[in-house]
């Protein structure tokens, strides 16, 4: 890692009201990655983006954004795309983004080209003088993505920047973020699509109730994990996989399931137990994924309005 | 703070409000309102009557028949005159009745009782439906005068008489730049003027950038202009944007009047009457000077305050009714502007003129209708611009603290604690 952290957060608490919403986090961020912080809703993920942003004030700790401790500072460097979004709804497109960078403080005449460009890029091009309200969702989104980096931030905060985005958007934006860190920039994803963060990022800060529960290098994680998934392929009866000797937690998709093991358990244990009770078609030994790691942590994957969780109910 | 980010935003307001509907209809409606008012009006004062049917009723003084010649002559209102009716003095109370119920039946609209005096030779008595009217009564009291008049006197001597009659008395003020002639009906169409443009545009643009900042929280966009720019950068530069619509709309309007002046009214062959109207008079390099400060710090005032409602508010309806108390001071200082021109030095006057809500409107009535010591101008103005600045930074930091703080509107107490914290 680094000498220079991209953002680092210290002992950062807040609270509203009587409710605590980030409890002496730390977070460091090292530079020129793509940064994971994930966290089931209400973890205090976006309270602690906007901390980091110098949006709210905090009640006390400290942060550090690209080496300043007040985010404010070094505003200009910054981008950011927030979970809330929102644009002019009568403003036109291109004078709407050339407006959102020169409050990031380009020149308007730079502004507006660097706005041209990026619409030509985003196959907006012939939107350009369209009103704001008259675009999808979709179309919206990447506008909000592109005023996030018109400026060419060194640090970039996406607040779940693939909600609502179809398939090929989603493939444009994963690409457009890789672009962005390739060019030295930071990439802060705060997300709940495991997916995502296991083909994007390079280290993650798990975030539970406020507080940092698990932070460092992905690859790092997932080594200390070990071993410790079995990956099966089975036919059976509904419910043969409760209760197996060895295994803390099951998640049963029907046909395919993850088996977490306890510690030190030899997977062959297991995987004679299974043969008792179900014909394995395929069994696989493998390091947890994201989402394995994110639900032995917090527990659960947050329902229906998370676009990333799958609502999985966890037998434990 | 930079200005670079806060011409931005003053930038973006200023396009959107110069675009929006209500900056196109003001622009119109305005000069279209004075324009019916300036035809109207006039229309209205010339008594709105079509026939004015009259009888004097002569009970014993010999100048009825006169009088109502004179009537009938008279052009500037359309009389009908009944002829004259000559009755004892004794029976006038009996009469009266036959007349009073002939008004009642509309048969006619009024009668004028004329009674013998030893000190004026004839007392009048006007009975009608309609009193109200000063242009009628006057007229009347003035022609029951002149055929008194002319009844004792004849020749040179009534001619002086008349003469000394309509000389009457002329009021010009001193001032220390000069003396002015009839500065009053200027001083106070100037300053109803000036309440006027300010009351509209800042409630108009006022009103609207209030609805803006409200949207603009509502649609989480602050969240992405609060991250670039900071909390006063915003407040000034949207009061900055509004400012400059409004000092837009009012060079338009400046720009119609020219026009006006110069162009239409010639050429609607009113030239000679033009002529005769001093403009220098009426436009004078003061009064200008005092209404552009004047127009400029009060926009800029009544501006912020509107923009601290626009913080506070979280919705449409909660920020029209938080809208009242902040019209309130522009209706106030409108309504103080009618007592001070009558008073303009009086104690009271000098307090209204300072207190710095109502000093746009009240320190320019005062100035236009008399000269105050200039400190005291001085001080309006630098009270003004003092309350001015500690709105916006109180505007700043409740703005700041509230600017994603949903649910209720924060009380007053709240705000007070807000503007600590974030302080």
């Amino acid at each position: 890692m680094t000498a220079q952290l991209a953002l680092k957060c210290s002992g950062l608490t807040k609270s509203f009201g009587e409710k605590l919403a980030v409890d002496a986090l730390d977070l460091e961020v090292g530079s020129r990655q793509v940064f994971g912080l994930l966290g089931p809703n209400g973890s205090g993920k976006t309270t602690t983006i906007r901390m980091s942003l110098g949006i709210y004030a905090r009640d006390s700790g400290s942060v550090e954004t690209l080496g300043n401790p007040d985010p404010l500072e070094v505003r200009d460097r910054l981008g950011y795309l927030p979970e809330d979004r929102g644009l002019y709804p009568k403003m036109k497109v291109v004078e709407q983004l050339a407006f959102l960078g020169t409050i990031r403080g380009l020149p308007l005449r730079e502004s507006k080209k660097r706005a041209a460009a990026w619409l030509e890029r985003l196959g907006l091009a012939d939107r350009a003088k369209a009103e704001t309200n008259e675009l999808s969702k979709g179309m919206q989104q990447k506008i909000q993505f592109a005023a996030a980096v018109l400026h060419d931030p060194e640090l970039i905060v996406l607040d779940e920047p693939f909600t609502g985005l179809d398939p090929i958007n989603t493939r444009l934006l994963k690409e457009l973020i890789l672009e962005q860190r390739d060019k030295g920039a930071t990439v802060v994803l705060s997300t709940h699509r495991m997916d995502q963060v296991e083909q994007m990022c390079e280290s993650i800060c798990l975030i539970h109730e406020g507080r940092s529960v698990l932070s460092g290098v992905l690859s790092d994680i997932k080594t200390s994990y070990g071993e410790s998934t079995i990956n099966l392929e089975y036919d059976g009866e509904a419910g043969s996989l409760r209760d197996l000797a060895g295994v803390r937690e099951v998640r049963d998709s029907g046909r395919t399931a993850s088996l977490l093991l306890d510690e030190g358990e030899a997977s062959q244990d297991v995987l004679r137990q299974l043969v008792d009770r179900v014909r394995v078609r395929s069994f696989e030994l493998a390091e947890p994924s994201v989402e394995d790691i994110f639900l032995d942590k917090v527990g659960y994957i947050a329902p229906a309005d998370s676009a990333g969780g799958n609502g999985e109910e966890v037998v434990r | 703070m930079k200005a670079a980010k806060i011409l931005s935003i003053a930038r973006r307001e200023y396009i959107a409000r110069v675009r929006s509907k209500g900056f196109l209809i003001t622009t119109l409606m305005v000069p279209a309102m004075m324009g019916i008012y300036a035809v109207v009006f006039p229309a209205m004062t010339r008594a709105d009557v079509d026939v004015l049917r009259i009888t004097v009723v002569d009970a014993g003084t010999g100048v009825g028949d006169a009088l109502a010649t004179r009537l009938a002559d008279t052009r500037s209102l359309p009389f009908e005159i009944q002829p004259t009716q000559t009755v004892d003095e004794a029976d006038v109370d009996s009469i009266r009745q036959e007349f009073s119920d002939a008004v009642r039946n509309d048969e006619i609209d009024g009668y004028i009782v004329l009674t013998p005096n030893v000190d004026t030779l004839a007392l009048g008595q006007y009975y009608a439906r309609e009193t109200g009217n000063l242009i009628i009564t006057e007229t009347l009291e003035s022609a029951i005068e002149t055929t008194i008049l002319e009844n004792w006197f004849a020749g040179d001597e009534l001619a002086r008489i008349r003469a000394v009659q309509r000389a009457g008395m002329e009021t010009i003020t001193v001032s220390a730049s000069g003396e002015e002639r009839g500065g009053f009906l200027v001083a106070y169409a100037s300053t109803m003027i000036l309440g006027m443009l300010l009351y509209i545009t800042v409630l108009m643009h006022g009103q609207q950038m209030s609805i803006a900042i409200v949207e603009e929280k509502n649609s989480r966009l602050v969240e992405l202009i609060i991250g670039a720019v900071t909390a006063s950068e915003y407040m000034l530069g949207k009061i900055l944007g509004v400012l400059g619509t409004g000092l837009t709309q009012l060079g338009i309007w400046m720009g119609m009047v020219a026009i006006t002046i110069l162009g239409v009214l010639p050429a609607l062959a009113m030239g000679a009457a033009v002529a005769e109207l001093d403009l220098g008079n009426v436009l004078d390099v003061r009064t200008l000077a005092y209404f552009s400060v004047f127009f400029f710090l009060g926009y800029l005032m009544y501006a912020t305050i509107f923009a601290a409602v626009g913080a506070t508010c979280d919705n449409i309806q909660e920020m029209q009714q938080a809208m009242f108390p902040a019209v309130m001071p522009v209706i106030m200082a409108f309504m103080s502007t009618l007592y001070i021109m009558t008073n303009p030095n009086s104690f009271a006057s000098q307090v209204l003129s300072l207190f710095p809500l109502f000093t746009p409107l009240t320190m320019f009535a005062r100035v236009n209708v008399s000269e105050p010591p200039l400190w005291e101008v001085w001080l309006g103005i630098l009270l003004l611009v003092g309350t001015s600045a500690l709105t916006i930074w109180g505007a700043a930091k409740v703005f700041r603290a509230t600017i994603l703080f949903h649910g209720k509107r924060p009380s007053f107490r709240e705000l007070v604690r807000m503007v600590r914290a974030a302080s």
